[in-house]
């Protein structure tokens, strides 16, 4: 049964594109064009964006990039798409110095004063860096905590 | 290391050959274009002060010495991607354009992938077949670093990979890997013939599959980093004649027709692959195909051969 089941959970579902632009356009501002060009797919939690182009008819492991993990609430963005999409965010977004982006990039948590988190909402931001997306954080009562994946932290200098 | 003895009469100057083997090789890296433009990445590495010197002869690969060039933040931000200079070349034999339909056969851990990808844009689509799951992680985690949009994966067994008409596919196929000595020291001191005969087994059933999935007029690289004539010239010669003969035995199907064009780098010294080895003629067009030597580039071992579908 759980094989059957895991089968099941393996398909990748086509998704529109204004249902996965909405979420984006809602908490990052991000218009909708800058998701024409892509496709999107759904499988288990996890949403996946791939370049428009008509797929071969065979069995997929991964198609794509995937973007968004829609386990939780609310919804959580991947670094790696937001390296993508994060530069056409236009607020949740948190602005960081060398040190601190440094910090982040470190994969630790770190307060943020006002002016870099100009007017964020609780809940996932766009981290940038030099006018440049670093990657996905957790912003709360001034509190910004890394969500950079384990394998893509910068070594830690007092380490 | 006697194993390299039964290269004596292929490589020219093989006592150069022989002594560069226990020399280190410098860590490599390509700009990926999918995220950065390439004057930009160079600027930050002179700011941050990380040596890297040029390659002559492809304007995105760099030379860098450092000692984990992995952990460069450049590195984790996808902007360059830590790949064997001689591993860039057969992406570029392959020459995929924006908008194709290209098969990476033997993909993880996708460095040559994501070099097809940016060679293409984020347009048009790349298969990338990887039959181990474990490997599959590797590859996946690389596309996504690097920004390639354009990547589906699948897991076949690459000779049973079921259909398509794909306008290039390149095999990169599993190898022995002696041209790899400088960078793991070892290998060959653990190489021998029996392996390479096994492994060539399956390099002939990959090169037949490819080309079967390969759209009439269209392109399939074979590429190893290995020297075992086994691996290389036998392989794409059996490739051929099995292919010419199927096609004697089957009248019914359009036969299926394939040669090869020469592969060459400019600004890289390639040798011509071997047409004899062991008293067995390989047929004389395998001298179109390229070896790669250590000691003439100052870089690891490859072979590349590039053969049209016609």
């Amino acid at each position: 049964m759980s094989q059957r089941s895991s089968r099941v959970r393996n398909v990748f579902l086509p998704l529109e594109l204004t249902a996965v632009a909405e979420l984006w356009g809602s908490r990052f501002g991000i218009p909708v064009e800058a998701f024409s060009g892509y496709r999107f797919f759904k499988k288990a939690n996890s949403i996946w964006a791939i370049s428009d182009v008509e797929l071969p008819r065979l069995s997929y492991e991964a198609i794509g990039m995937r973007i968004m993990n829609c386990k939780d609430r609310p919804w959580k963005p991947t670094t790696a798409a937001l390296q993508v999409f994060g530069k056409y965010a236009a607020r949740n977004l948190v602005h960081l110095d060398a040190d601190c982006a440094r910090v982040f990039l470190e994969g630790k948590s770190q307060e943020v004063d006002e002016a870099a988190a100009m007017e964020c909402e609780p809940g996932y931001v766009v981290v940038f860096y030099r006018g440049e997306v670093l990657g996905c954080g957790l912003y709360s009562h001034g509190l910004l905590v890394s969500q950079i994946p384990k394998e893509r932290r910068l070594a830690s200098r007092e380490e | 290391m006697d194993f390299l003895d039964r290269y004596r009469d292929i490589v020219p100057d093989f006592k150069a050959f022989r002594a560069i083997q226990s020399r280190p090789l410098f860590s490599s890296a390509r700009i990926n274009t999918l995220k950065i433009e390439r004057e930009v990445l160079l600027e930050r590495l002179t700011e941050e002060a990380v040596p890297y010197r040029r390659f002559d002869w492809y304007p995105l690969g760099l030379k860098i010495d450092v000692e984990s060039p992995g952990k460069l933040v450049e590195n984790l931000l996808g902007h360059i991607h830590i790949q064997e200079e001689l591993s860039m070349v057969p992406p570029l034999v392959l020459g995929p354009m924006p908008g194709e339909l290209i098969l990476d056969l033997c993909a993880s851990p996708g460095s040559k992938t994501t070099q097809i990808s940016a060679m293409m844009e984020n347009r048009g689509l790349v298969i990338a077949n990887e039959p181990s799951l474990a490997r599959v992680a590797a590859l996946r985690s690389n596309c996504e670093r690097l920004g390639a949009m354009n990547v589906a994966i699948t897991r076949y067994d690459g000779r049973n990979f079921p259909r398509g008409s794909f306008d290039r596919v390149l095999v990169d196929a599993p190898c022995s890997a002696e041209g790899r000595e400088r960078r793991g020291p070892g290998v060959i001191e653990r190489s021998n013939c029996k392996r390479s005969l096994d492994l060539s087994v399956l390099q002939v059933g990959l090169l037949k599959n490819a080309i079967r999935l390969t759209k009439p007029g269209g392109v399939v690289v074979y590429s190893t980093c290995t020297y075992a004539p086994e691996e290389n010239e036998m392989v794409v010669s059996a490739a051929l004649n099995e292919i010419t003969k199927s096609n004697e035995s089957d009248e019914a199907e359009e036969p299926t027709k394939a040669h090869l064009e020469s592969v060459v780098i400019p600004g890289l010294q390639e040798c011509p692959g071997i047409s004899l080895w062991n008293g067995r003629d390989l047929g004389r067009e395998m001298s179109l195909s390229a070896r790669y030597y250590p000691h003439m580039n100052d870089t690891g071992g490859f072979f590349v051969a590039k053969i049209i579908k016609s």
